[in-house]
């Protein structure tokens, strides 16, 4: 089972993205800010998760701080990226940061459960997954 | 301070003062040939009675001649008629003393008269009188000198008769010569006062209307240097409050615009989180469909539609308070046509299939690439889409065509619905404006796409039309800039197999 970490600073939001992960099979683990992402992560051991998801701006230590801190360390783990920005130059920038993709606020579930599929290495779904994928020219 | 009389003072004293010249030139003049007129007047009387006077002691002469030295057979000579005679003579000889004045040629001429007549009497008539005839060398030398001297008066009044005559002339002449002077300086002086004041007044008014046309321009910090004449400064002044009042106003509308965007950009970041929470958890419950009985599940469903249409709503109003506030930004670069245009068709295509209308894709043959941000181009062919496949009857035709026109690409979206009427395609680019006719009761949105298009567009640098005509159908058209050095678009091998998925 895909293991994922998810942190974002709004607790409806991650309560939701929590509920709708596990519905379509996810192992979900939350984290409300920065620092306690990296202590789920020590927390998990050897139990690491397949995919982070990092929203970009929460109080106290940020999505890229962490982000940061992970490329530091030398972790390997795909880092997905939801930013609120709509600048045409943040996915660069995210990228430049360390992270394996990004993805806008406010985003279709689609696009969502296509990137995380993406960068824990499963093959497409043979269904509707997405449609989509290709749908920022600026991401392959 | 200087001394700065106003306008009108300036004005009063000017006509105060050029009338006056006038009225002076005018009353000294006139009064001066008036003079001359009545000296001359007397001066003529006065000779003429002089005239008279000295052909009266001619007479008087003869007759004292007559009296002292009758014809030859007459009578004797007579001391009466002697004494009558003289008498006439000393009468016309005290009347031309008052009538010479003092004109001293004429005096001393008479006074000559009366000493030769007084010599001639004694030494000449009076003997004779007596009976003593005189030597005829004496009385015919004293005779002739009363004679000419007595020509000698009338020939100086005549001449002086003369002079006062030219006198006169010359005197008229020279009086009218300075009257036109006179009015020639005054007018002149008049002129010079009033060059002054409107010198005194073009250069303040020359910055005025400088001033005025500088802030009709826009450019609200003009103010104008205050000078001139009082009224002119006071004009100055108030332009300048003018100006300040206008450039406050306008600093507040500013102030008050950018506290408007401000809060609808805050407002609507605000309102996504909450958003995307009601919009997942009602993406969830439908996914759930066999744990909800009818009701739960349609009402899961019209919160999941809702909330998408709310999300919708709020990402086009943050593209247009971005927009408005120049923070909207797209990273164009050269962009193939044909995938893009495909890509957009196939995300609409189950759109128009459920409203079973016809959808046509076509991209002209070796379009070249466009200068333009792929994902903001899809969106406006997104959002011109939409909008042909709602206002569109059922079954209707919607084209979506791109082909080279010049140095540009122009993309259409053509349906054959019911079309605009012409007051309607000048505000169809409005924002929150919405077509009134037909069905468009049921039709959803938010009548924001199509002012996003347009901003999107300009924002590329290209240009955006409407072109309806009432129950024909419209016609959307952009036009994007070609990207330099771009390559015609080629079909990739990918795209190809997608673009015949759907169709």
């Amino acid at each position: 089972m895909t293991r994922l970490l998810v942190a974002d600073d709004s607790e409806t939001v991650l309560l939701m993205l929590e509920r709708r992960l596990e519905m379509e099979g996810y192992d979900v683990v939350t984290a409300t800010d920065g620092f306690e992402a990296l202590e789920r992560l020590r927390e998990a051991g050897s139990q690491k998760p397949d995919v982070i998801l990092l929203d970009a701006m929460m109080p106290n230590m940020s999505g890229t701080e962490v982000l940061e801190q992970l490329r530091i360390q030398g972790s390997k783990i795909p880092v997905l990226m939801i930013s609120a920005h709509l600048d045409a130059q943040e996915p660069d920038r995210m990228r430049s940061l360390g992270a394996s993709d990004c993805i806008p606020k406010p985003f279709e579930w689609e696009d969502l459960i296509g990137k995380i599929e993406e960068l824990a290495g499963n093959p497409p779904s043979d269904g509707d997954s997405s449609p989509d994928g290709d749908s920022r020219p600026d991401a392959g | 301070m200087r001394f700065n009389p106003s306008l009108t003072s300036r004005l009063r004293i000017g006509f105060l003062v050029l009338f006056a010249l006038l009225l002076l030139v005018s009353l000294l003049g006139v009064g001066r040939l008036f003079q001359v007129r009545v000296n001359y007047e007397d001066d003529i009387t006065r000779f003429s009675q002089l005239e008279l006077e000295s052909e009266r002691l001619r007479s008087a002469f003869i007759l004292e001649q007559a009296a002292a030295r009758p014809a030859i057979g007459q009578k004797l000579p007579s001391q009466t008629e002697l004494n009558r005679a003289a008498a006439n003579f000393s009468e016309a000889a005290g009347r031309a003393h008052d009538l010479t004045g003092d004109e001293a040629g004429l005096s001393s001429s008479l006074s000559q008269l009366i000493a030769n007549e007084a010599a001639w009497r004694k030494k000449v008539a009076q003997p004779l009188v007596n009976g003593n005839i005189p030597s005829p060398g004496l009385e015919s030398r004293l005779t002739k000198e009363v004679t000419n001297s007595g020509d000698a008066l009338a020939t100086g009044t005549r001449s002086a008769r003369d002079d006062s005559r030219d006198d006169a002339r010359a005197e008229t002449r020279n009086t009218t010569l300075l009257v036109a002077a006179g009015l020639a300086g005054a007018l002149l002086a008049a002129l010079i006062l009033f060059s002054g004041l409107i010198n005194s007044m073009r250069a303040p008014l020359g910055r005025l209307v400088e001033g005025a046309r500088r802030l009709a321009g826009g450019d609200l910090r003009t103010r104008v240097e205050v000078g001139g004449p009082v009224e002119i400064a006071t004009l100055g002044r108030a332009f300048n409050e003018m100006a300040n009042s206008l450039e406050r106003d306008a600093r507040e509308r500013d102030r008050i615009e950018q506290m408007k965007d401000d809060f609808v950009l805050t407002v609507s970041h605000e309102l996504r989180t909450p958003v995307t929470v009601v919009k997942g958890f009602a993406e969830m419950l439908t996914a759930q469909r066999k744990s909800l009985n009818a009701r739960q599940y349609e009402a899961a469903e019209v919160i999941a539609e809702s909330s998408a249409q709310l999300q919708k709503m709020i990402n086009d109003l943050l593209d247009l308070a971005r927009s408005d506030a120049g923070k909207l930004r797209i990273e164009p670069k050269a962009t193939p046509v044909e995938p893009l245009v495909q890509r957009v068709g196939r995300q609409m295509r189950p759109h128009f299939e459920e409203r079973h209308q016809r959808f046509t894709v076509s991209v002209e043959n070796d379009v070249p690439e466009v200068e333009a941000d792929a994902d903001r181009v899809a969106q406006v062919l997104a959002n011109l889409l939409t909008n042909a496949n709602k206002y569109a009857q059922e079954g209707a035709q919607v084209r979506l065509t791109a082909t080279r026109v010049g140095d540009e690409v122009e993309f259409a979206v053509s349906d054959d619905g019911p079309g605009l009427g012409g007051e309607e395609l000048d505000h169809v680019f409005d924002r929150f404006w919405r077509a009134q006719s037909g069905e468009t009761q049921e039709v959803g949105g938010t009548g924001l796409g199509l002012a996003i298009a347009k901003s999107l567009v300009e924002l590329h640098g290209g240009a955006i039309s409407a072109n309806s005509t009432q129950g024909e159908g419209a016609t959307f058209r952009f036009v994007l800039p070609i990207a330099k050095d771009g390559q015609p678009t080629r079909t990739e091998p990918a795209s190809r197999t997608k673009a015949g998925a759907p169709g």
